[in-house]
């Protein structure tokens, strides 16, 4: 495989890890805490999409052979995915998040009550549509051609679809981030949620508009990939869930470019493993994540944090 | 209740306490699925590949387990000294998803090392007992110890050092206690303590491989130490019987019982945010245990 290749295969895996950890970051610089329910998000992202543009559940599951009554184009299924998965999130900040915060209690808990979130979640969908694995079909785009030639590499228009969303998603996000209210008002809460408090910002509502997006951009990175590979099962977030914590680390706890640039990084290196060590591939992101943890504790990006005595 | 799911519920209470040791110096490892896998591993290749461990086909001597746990828990406690420097020097979430990601790249390993048997792992581990019973004796006996060391620990200059890091880290060095070597020694007893768990659990299970030491099981043990407690050892014992029992009680509700599960560790911090097992709760059970035997010793000197 020669060099180009490579490099489109390793960005647009990569634009899934960076979709994936930008909402694991949104949710960390508001609380500072992990939510471990963010796969299962995602994962509800690709069965939604799958749903809306027609597809039927198969025959295990409560909900054998059903099927909704329209069938929307990939374009308009993928952001009605993201609303849904974004409600989800919501639910789920609600269940898990909010009674921890209200009682003041130690943020360890919410990586326990949100991991139960995303067992439930998980769970539920495996009741509901079964352990089988779902397909789009690559005809949903409409009539784009599977794939192109790039400067004589072939690019498989998934791919370029993946990076060019992941890309436009973030410059929409730092725009917000930087230009309006809202936005100022979530980086207020992240700096510190109770000034902000003091100086007439809702926080709870910057929290829940945190996992709000952090659970739209779960979702269309579900139905991004659910096109690109497969849904593999109610299982399958998981690993991504994994990758996206490495992915979190590696571009710094809290940073937005932080969190593209990891993705990136790690989506590249894993595509710069050869073939005869691709078992090794999962390893080869973890121990860089190892590595950059150890030489530079606050990540790529991440601004080091004062000790407080 | 059979004995098989009794040695389930004791390998998860011992694991608990593997998590709980590093929490006692208020050090957040989810690295015990990874040492407890590489135990295992140390057990099963000793067993099915070792004559001198392998005994008579099937059933295996009770010396070549202990001397497998032992090893286990030695290559377990080596790995875990040789990295514990530099990655103790992180905090809070940082140590843990680091912790996260060495399970991540032990399970790659086991996976994908030439002698471990790639994804099927090691199967036709010879057995020490005939019986579940005797893995339970042998497992009650080694939970004993592990419950003894806990509680002495807090006798122990060792154990008010690590009470004072966790309570103030920059405070407890101030008043001179090493806290780099202090926190070591958490991690590595930590790690000892899941090798060793390893090494029995892969004679029980029969098979290992490389699914023992995921991600999944790191967050699980977590929960078993949030769930029962993570102040006093007591805690994570009650936490990994119960929740180790959990899913295999709910198996009457067929489908929905992971769903129960679930529900059962989204709520369980929401109503116990200490844990099951507190000081306060302690005090009051020993009071009304005090004063029930105190009854009956009155009772015989009754009119």
């Amino acid at each position: 495989m020669d060099l180009l290749q490579i490099l489109v295969n390793g960005l647009s895996v990569g634009a899934v890890y960076g979709l994936f950890a930008l909402g694991y970051t949104l949710v960390f610089s508001v609380l500072g805490v992990i939510n471990f329910a963010h796969g299962a998000v995602f994962t509800l992202g690709a069965y939604f999409t799958y749903l809306l543009i027609g597809g039927a559940v198969g025959a295990n599951g409560l909900l054998a052979g059903f099927q909704l009554p329209f069938a929307l184009p990939f374009w308009g299924a993928l952001p009605l995915a993201g609303l849904g998965a974004a409600l989800v999130a919501l639910l789920v900040e609600r269940v898990a998040f909010r009674p921890l915060r209200r009682r003041r209690a130690d943020p360890l808990l919410a990586l326990i009550t949100s991991l139960g979130a995303g067992v439930i979640l998980v769970n539920l969908i495996q009741l509901l549509v079964g352990a089988e694995s779902y397909a789009i079909p690559t005809g949903a785009l409409g009539g784009l051609p599977a794939s192109f030639p790039l400067l004589g590499a072939r690019v498989r228009t998934v791919q370029a679809l993946l990076l060019g969303i992941a890309v436009l998603l973030l410059a929409l996000l730092t725009l917000w981030l930087e230009g309006s209210r809202n936005g100022k008002g979530l980086q207020a809460v992240a700096e510190d949620a109770e000034t902000a408090q003091l100086l007439g910002i809702d926080s709870t509502a910057m929290v829940r508009l945190a996992f709000g997006l952090s659970g739209f951009l779960a979702g269309v990175a579900g139905g991004l990939v659910g096109l690109s590979v497969s849904i593999a099962g109610p299982y399958f977030g998981i690993g991504y869930g994994l990758k996206g914590l490495a992915v979190l680390v590696l571009g710094g706890l809290g940073s937005v470019p932080g969190a593209v640039l990891g993705g990136l990084i790690v989506g590249l290196a894993e595509a710069f493993v050869p073939a005869d060590w691709s078992g090794y591939k999962d390893a080869v992101s973890y121990g860089f994540l190892f590595l950059v943890l150890l030489l530079r504790p606050r990540g790529l990006l991440g601004r080091p944090l004062p000790t407080k005595v | 209740m059979d004995a098989a799911l009794l040695e389930q519920m004791l390998l998860g209470a011992l694991l608990a306490l593997s998590v709980y040791l590093p929490l006692r110096c208020g050090q957040l490892s989810l690295a015990t699925p990874g040492f407890y896998a590489v135990g295992g591993y140390v057990a099963a290749l000793l067993s099915t590949g070792v004559p001198a461990f392998a005994g008579s086909g099937a059933t295996s001597p009770l010396p070549a387990l202990l001397a497998e746990m032992v090893l286990g828990g030695a290559l377990a406690g080596l790995i875990a000294l040789a990295i514990g420097g530099p990655v103790l020097r992180l905090r809070g979430i940082y140590l843990a998803i680091a912790t996260i990601a060495l399970v991540e790249i032990l399970r790659v390993l086991n996976l994908n090392l030439p002698f471990t048997g790639g994804a099927m792992g090691i199967f036709g581990i010879p057995q020490p007992f005939a019986h579940a019973e005797g893995y339970v004796l042998f497992t009650l006996a080694l939970l004993a110890l592990a419950c003894w060391l806990c509680q002495r620990l807090e006798a122990l200059r060792l154990g008010r050092a690590m009470a004072a890091i966790r309570d103030d880290e920059l405070a407890a060095a101030c008043v001179g206690i090493d806290t780099p070597r202090t926190k070591l020694i958490a991690f590595v007893a930590s790690a000892v303590l899941a090798g060793v768990t390893g090494a029995l659990a892969a004679h029980f299970f029969n098979s290992w491989n490389a699914r023992a030491g995921s991600f999944d099981a790191s967050i699980t043990t977590l929960a078993f130490v949030v769930f029962g407690g993570s102040r006093l050892w007591p805690g994570p014992v009650l936490g990994g019987l119960v929740l180790t029992a959990l899913p295999e009680l709910l198996r009457p509700v067929g489908d929905l019982r992971l769903i129960l599960f679930g529900a059962v560790i989204l709520l369980g911090p929401l109503f116990f945010p200490q844990g099951l097992v507190t000081a306060e709760r302690l005090h009051w059970l020993a009071a009304r245990l005090g004063r029930g035997r105190h009854r009956g010793r009155q009772a015989p000197q009754a009119p």
